[in-house]
């Protein structure tokens, strides 16, 4: 290969080029992570996503932004801290909201028959924003871990909650008081998951009454912090470019 | 002038820098593929697959089974094969513009790597949730199994690997060695199929309730992991382009 030649003919092809490599590598990265974020998502906390009778005020809250975060903070440790592109996160949300949303329209409701609004999954939209503002306004990886990482899990509640509020709604059914989320699970009976394993609403953390949500967000929100320092460093180590000598 | 003019006729004659055909073709097979796939499950999955004791069972999914294990093997040993038997043993000396058109190459590959793994890791793996969640299970080859575990998974394994040798084999950036990430992103997911018989044993043996987040299915969830190596398989490709095309955009 000799140093001199081009690889292109002319400027304006070298342009082009580049142009066609940036949409065919955000296609393919946009579905690698979307396949590896997803499995890990929903089977790391995939129950608490699937149903809205697990969307309870502390488990759902606790748990889905803790193994929520992972996949964001590495990309973002590739996306950002090679590139400066400041959408690590959000892309990997999105991809997310893209794999399950397909997910539970074509096989939750599509194969097995579930009403969409028994399934619909979560969403990371605004904790993903605030982490990719933070990220591009401070371009600290402790500030975005700190306080992005707090918000990210103290907003996944509010920024659920107008879709899940009117199923949080008390009814009464056959004497016994219920959320209407409960009711569909009652009256949609999953087999294979029986509802002696549905985890909800347990512990005594009830005793603060209303306050579940805020304290559950809240702690949250810390660990979040702990998984994004974490995740940051496993995305910088997946974002390495060595090469191993074959045996 | 008529230099010109042989200019011209080289680049008519020069095959395109990005076969379009074959992206569109890449992407369409498998989404047209998987669109029959999840109509046989839509079809057969009720009326033959809730009883593996039921003779239509065995016609209808078990046959299934046998005949995608062949086809399976067969393909991935034509398609690896081919691209290890017909290498480029001179891969150094090729003109950077040959090496910029096998880029393009490789991220066809990579694109339709990305389509299977979709279908594999999110679509058909979360298509197990709501199946296993509503339907109990009496053997470990389930209509939703057949599909996702000994279709999905092959497919996006013999895609992987394929790019992975079409990489090694072709381009000068993968000759000095075997890129570690690149590594993981088609090793790792590939793992995922060996843990199958961890799960498979873990619900033979207790048979259990499908409460997806159980840590029998961590093993999903490590290896799940490994496709975030994309990120250093990009690394890699931008400097390797980038070099092709740095002085141009200067």
């Amino acid at each position: 290969m000799s140093a001199s030649q081009s690889a292109v003919r002319s400027r304006a092809e070298a342009v082009k080029v580049s142009r066609t490599f940036d949409w065919l590598i955000l296609f393919a990265l946009f579905f690698i992570i979307l396949g590896g974020y997803h499995v890990h998502f929903m089977l790391t906390g995939g129950d608490w996503d699937f149903w809205t009778d697990w969307k309870d005020r502390r488990l759902w809250v606790t748990v889905l932004p803790i193994v929520g975060i992972t996949f964001p903070a590495a990309v973002q440790a590739v996306l950002w801290w090679r590139y400066r592109l400041p959408f690590g996160a959000i892309v990997s949300v999105l991809g997310l909201l893209f794999g399950e949303w397909v997910n539970r329209y074509f096989n939750f409701w599509g194969w097995t028959y579930f009403p969409v609004n028994f399934v619909f999954p979560s969403q990371f939209v605004p904790g993903a924003i605030v982490l990719d503002v933070v990220l591009l306004l401070t371009n600290s990886m402790i500030i975005t871990a700190v306080i992005g990482g707090l918000a990210y899990g103290l907003l996944f509640y509010p920024g659920n909650w107008p879709v899940m509020a009117p199923l949080h709604i008390p009814v009464e059914y056959n004497g016994m008081m219920m959320t209407l989320a409960d009711l569909q699970g009652y009256h949609y009976v999953r087999t294979g998951t029986p509802e002696y394993i549905r985890m909800v609403e347990k512990g005594t953390l009830r005793t603060f009454g209303k306050d579940v949500a805020p304290v559950s967000a809240f702690f949250s929100g810390f660990v979040s912090i702990i998984i994004y320092f974490l995740w940051h460093f496993f995305g910088k180590w997946f974002g390495s470019t060595a090469f191993t000598q074959a045996a | 002038m008529a230099a010109t003019t042989e200019s011209v006729k080289a680049d008519a004659a020069e095959a395109p820098l990005l076969n379009k055909r074959n992206l569109f073709f890449a992407v369409a097979i498998y989404c047209v593929f998987y669109a029959w796939v999840r109509w046989y499950e839509g079809v057969y999955g009720w009326s033959a697959g809730l009883d593996s004791f039921a003779p239509e069972f065995e016609t209808y999914w078990m046959n299934f089974l046998y005949i995608e294990f062949v086809l399976e093997v067969s393909t991935a040993g034509i398609l690896w094969g081919y691209l290890w038997k017909s290498r480029d043993r001179k891969v150094m000396s090729i003109t950077p513009r040959e090496e910029l058109r096998r880029h393009f190459t490789h991220w066809v590959w990579l694109v339709a790597y990305s389509v299977a793994i979709y279908f594999g890791a999110s679509y058909f793996t979360e298509q197990d949730g709501t199946w296993h969640q509503t339907i109990v299970r009496d053997t470990d080859f389930t209509p939703s199994h057949v599909i996702e575990f000994y279709l999905s998974y092959p497919i996006y394994i013999i895609t992987g690997g394929a790019s992975f040798i079409y990489a090694k084999t072709r381009l000068p950036t993968y000759n000095q060695g075997l890129s570690l990430q690149y590594m993981v992103a088609v090793v790792g997911p590939f793992m995922i199929l060996p843990n199958v018989g961890l799960n498979e044993w873990g619900h033979t043996f207790w048979f259990m309730e499908e409460l997806f987040v159980a840590p029998l299915h961590y093993g999903f969830v490590f290896f799940g992991w490994a496709a975030l190596g994309a990120l250093g398989v990009l690394n890699i490709e931008c400097q390797a382009i980038a070099k092709l095309l740095k002085k141009d955009l200067a």
